[in-house]
C-alpha cells in the first residue's frame, strides 16, 4: 500500500518533470536558434519580473534560445552559472550583475571562452567595461537627479528632504541616492534632514516613515529609491493625515505605482523601461552573435519623468505590454 | 528570565526551605532581568530624543512590533522543544499572496482568513510531519519549507504584487478597536491564549518536558511525535494571523515580503530569554523581546542614526541585551 504510493508519486513527478523538459526542448530542430546565456541575479524582484518577460518576448519574437538563471543575489553563484554558459557553449552570454562591483572575473570568462558578453541595468565600473561588449540599460543616477529636480521644482527649490533608501550597498541604492544629494546641493535652501533605508520593501517603508513623523521633524519631501518605499510612506503619511503637505517621490513607474501617481497620492516617479531594456538587450545580442556592427557599443534607454501630467501614457504602455503577454 | 522556576518544575530535588532574602533578591532579578533591561532601555531612549516616549510614538512601536511579536510566540513553543523555525518569512509571503487573491472582493472576508490561517497551518503541520516522521532536524526541514514557500509565493503571484483589496480586509492592518489599533489587540490576545497554553495546560507543559528531556517525555508516556506535529501546526497557524495583518497593513500580497522575519521572530524570543538548547522560555519574555527589537528600531530612526551604523548598534545592543540577562541567570 505504502509502496504503491510511493511509485504514484514518483510517476507523478516523472510526468511533471517530462513536461516541464518537453516546453524547454521544443523545436530544437528547427534551423540552428542563436543560444543566449542569460544570468540574472534575482527572480523574486517586480520591476526585474517585467524585464525578464520582456526578454522572453524578444527571445520568442527574434527565435532565440534563451536560457536563464536565477543567481539568487549571490555573486559568486553568477560567477559559476556564466563559467556554465562558457563551457555549455552559448553565442552569447547577458549579465544583469548581481554586484557590479563583481563582473570583472565573468567578463574575463566570457573573454578566454571568445563568447561576446551583454551587461543589462546595471553598469560596471568603466575599466571593466572596456572589455564589455555592450551594455544595455539606464543610468542609475540620472533616475535620481530627474527625480528630484522635480521635487525640488514642486517644493520651489526650498524645503527639508527626507530620503528612503533601498538595500544597502546595491548599485541602485548608491547611484539614486547620489543623483538626489546632486541636486540637493545646488539648492542652498534644500536640506536633507533624515536618510534611512527601507530596504526596497513596502512594509519596511511604512514602519520608516511612522518613526519619522514622529521625530517632531518638518518633512517637506519624501524621496525614495524607488516605488514600492514610496507607497508605504503613503500609507504612514496618509495615516497621520500629513500626506496633502508632503511631496512624495519614487523610481520605477510601475502599473501599482502609477495607481497612486494619477490619485496624486505618489506626486513624482521615474520611468525605468524595463521592456525597452529587456528588448534591447535580446536584440544586442543577436547582432553580436551574427557579427553584425554594432552602432554604439552603450545602447542607452532613458529614464523617463512621471507626474500626474503625463501618467496616461505610461499606463497604455503597460497596457499594450500586458495584452502582447496575455495574447 | 524563567529559568529558575522551570528547573524546578522539572526538577523538585534538593528541598530548599530556608528563605534568604538576598537570594531572594537576586531571584527576582534573574526572573524580570529582561523586563528591567527593557524599562532601562525605554528611559534611556526617552532621554535621548524628546520624541520617543508620546502616547503616538509608543502605540506606533507597539503596532510595529505586532507582527513579529505574534509570529515570535510560535517560534517560542517551537524553540522550547529544542527545535526551530526557519520558514516563518516565507510563509508569511505564501499567506500573503494566497490570502490577497482572494481579498480583492467577490468573496466574503471569510475566505481570505480562513485561506490565510489555513496556509499558515498547513505549513506549520508539514514542518512538523518532515522532522518528526522523517526524522530530519527541524532546522533542514524549516529550510526546506523556507525555500519552497517562498517559490509557491513567487509561481502563485507571477513575483508580482496583488493589490485592490477591500476595505473589510485592511481593517485587520489599519482598523482600531477599543481605541487601540487592530495589530495590537491581537499581539495582546494571542499572547495572553498563547500565555495560558503554555503554562496552564498539560500541552504546555509536555511542551516543556520534550524541551528539557525529550528521551524521558516519551517515557512518561507522551506522544512525542504528535506533539511536535501540533507546536508546529501552532506556529504556522501565529504566522499566518501576522501574515494576514501585514498584508491589510501594506494593503498588498506580495512575494517579496517578510525576507528575513524569521530572524527576527527568533532574536525576539531568544532575547525574551527562550534558551535554544530547550526546555527554557516564557510568552511575555518573548513579547518584550519583540519589544525590545521594536524600540530600538524606533529610537534609532526617530535619532536619524546613519543605517550603516543602525546595523551594528543593533547587533550589538541584542547580544548584549542577552548577554547581561544570562549572566543573572547564571549568578542565581
Amino acid at each position: 500500500m505504502k509502496c504503491k504510493k510511493i511509485t504514484g508519486l514518483l510517476m507523478a513527478l516523472v510526468v511533471l518533470f517530462g513536461a516541464l523538459t518537453g516546453c524547454a526542448s521544443d523545436g530544437s530542430n528547427a534551423d540552428r536558434k542563436v543560444v543566449v546565456g542569460a544570468a540574472m541575479p534575482v527572480f523574486d524582484d517586480k520591476w526585474l519580473s517585467y524585464l525578464y518577460d520582456a526578454m522572453k518576448d524578444g527571445a520568442k519574437d527574434k527565435n532565440v534560445d534563451l536560457k536563464m538563471v536565477d543567481a539568487k543575489n549571490d555573486s559568486s553563484k553568477q560567477l559559476s552559472q556564466v563559467e556554465k554558459f562558457a563551457t555549455e557553449g552559448v553565442d552569447v552570454i547577458v549579465v544583469c550583475p548581481v554586484d557590479t562591483a563583481a563582473v570583472k572575473p565573468m567578463v574575463n570568462v566570457a573573454k578566454q571562452a571568445n563568447i561576446p558578453i551583454v551587461i543589462v541595468n546595471r553598469i560596471p565600473p568603466k575599466d571593466v567595461m572596456k572589455d564589455v561588449d555592450s551594455y544595455v540599460g539606464s543610468e542609475s543616477i540620472k533616475g535620481g537627479i530627474i527625480q528630484m529636480e522635480e521635487v525640488a521644482k514642486i517644493l520651489n527649490n526650498k524645503g527639508n528632504v527626507a530620503i528612503m533608501t533601498g538595500q544597502l550597498g546595491h548599485e541602485a541604492q548608491v547611484k539614486r541616492t547620489v543623483g538626489n544629494k546632486e541636486v540637493i546641493q545646488k539648492h542652498p535652501d534644500m536640506q536633507i534632514i533624515l536618510e534611512g533605508t527601507a530596504k526596497w520593501q513596502r512594509a519596511e517603508g511604512i514602519q520608516l516613515m511612522e518613526n519619522w513623523l514622529q521625530s517632531g521633524k518638518k518633512i517637506d519631501a519624501v524621496v525614495a529609491n524607488n516605488d514600492e518605499m514610496a507607497i508605504g510612506a503613503i500609507k504612514a503619511l496618509k495615516e497621520a493625515g500629513k500626506l496633502d503637505e508632503t511631496v512624495v517621490a519614487g523610481v520605477d513607474g510601475t502599473p501599482d505605482a502609477l495607481k497612486y501617481v494619477k490619485s496624486g497620492d505618489l506626486d513624482v516617479s521615474v520611468f525605468q523601461d524595463p521592456v525597452g531594456q529587456g528588448k534591447g538587450a535580446i536584440d544586442t545580442a543577436v547582432k553580436l552573435a551574427k557579427g553584425e556592427k554594432l552602432k554604439d557599443k552603450m545602447v542607452w534607454i532613458p529614464y523617463e519623468l512621471i507626474t500626474k501630467r503625463n501618467v496616461q501614457e505610461f499606463e497604455e504602455r503597460w497596457d499594450v505590454y500586458n495584452k502582447n503577454k496575455s495574447n | 528570565m524563567k529559568n529558575q522556576q522551570t528547573i524546578e518544575k522539572q526538577a523538585p530535588v534538593n528541598g530548599r526551605v530556608r528563605v534568604d532574602w538576598k537570594e531572594k533578591g537576586s531571584e527576582v532579578v534573574s526572573r524580570y532581568g529582561i523586563f528591567l533591561i527593557f524599562l532601562g532601555m525605554v528611559a534611556l531612549m526617552s532621554i535621548l530624543t524628546p520624541h520617543f516616549f508620546t502616547y503616538f510614538n509608543l502605540i506606533n512601536v507597539v503596532r510595529q512590533v505586532s507582527f513579529i511579536g505574534i509570529v515570535a510566540m510560535g517560534v517560542t513553543f517551537v524553540i522550547i522543544t529544542k527545535g526551530i523555525d526557519l520558514s516563518s518569512g516565507s510563509v508569511i509571503a505564501l499567506v500573503s499572496v494566497m490570502a490577497a487573491s482572494f481579498a480583492q472582493g467577490g468573496h466574503s472576508l471569510v475566505v481570505p482568513i480562513l485561506i490565510g490561517l489555513g496556509i499558515g497551518a498547513l505549513t506549520g503541520l508539514i514542518n512538523g510531519t518532515i522532522a518528526t516522521k522523517g526524522m530530519i532536524p527541524p532546522f533542514i526541514a524549516t529550510l526546506g519549507m523556507m525555500t519552497a514557500a517562498r517559490g509557491m509565493a513567487l509561481l502563485y503571484s507571477n513575483g508580482r504584487p496583488i493589490g485592490n483589496l477591500t476595505d473589510s480586509f485592511l481593517f485587520m492592518g489599519s482598523g482600531d478597536l477599543l481605541g487601540l489599533p487592530f495589530p495590537i489587540i491581537m499581539f495582546l490576545v494571542m499572547g495572553l491564549i498563547s500565555h495560558l497554553l503554555l503554562n496552564n495546560t498539560k500541552f504546555g507543559k509536555s511542551t516543556y518536558a520534550i524541551g528539557g528531556n525529550e528521551q524521558a517525555a516519551r517515557i512518561c508516556g507522551i506522544n512525542v511525535d504528535r506533539h511536535l506535529i501540533l507546536v508546529y501546526t501552532y506556529a504556522g497557524f501565529l504566522t499566518g494571523i501576522a501574515a494576514l495583518m501585514l498584508t491589510a497593513r501594506i494593503s498588498a500580497g506580495q512575494p517579496s515580503m517578510g525576507v528575513m522575519y524569521e530572524l527576527d521572530a527568533i532574536a525576539a524570543a531568544v532575547i525574551g530569554g527562550t534558551s535554544l538548547t530547550g526546555g527554557i522560555g516564557t510568552i511575555p519574555g518573548t513579547m518584550i523581546g519583540a519589544l525590545i527589537i521594536g524600540v530600538l528600531n524606533n529610537g534609532l530612526d526617530l535619532m536619524n542614526v546613519s543605517s550603516y551604523w543602525q546595523q551594528i548598534l543593533k547587533g550589538i545592543i541584542i547580544v548584549t541585551a542577552v548577554l547581561i540577562d544570562s549572566r543573572k541567570n547564571r549568578k542565581s
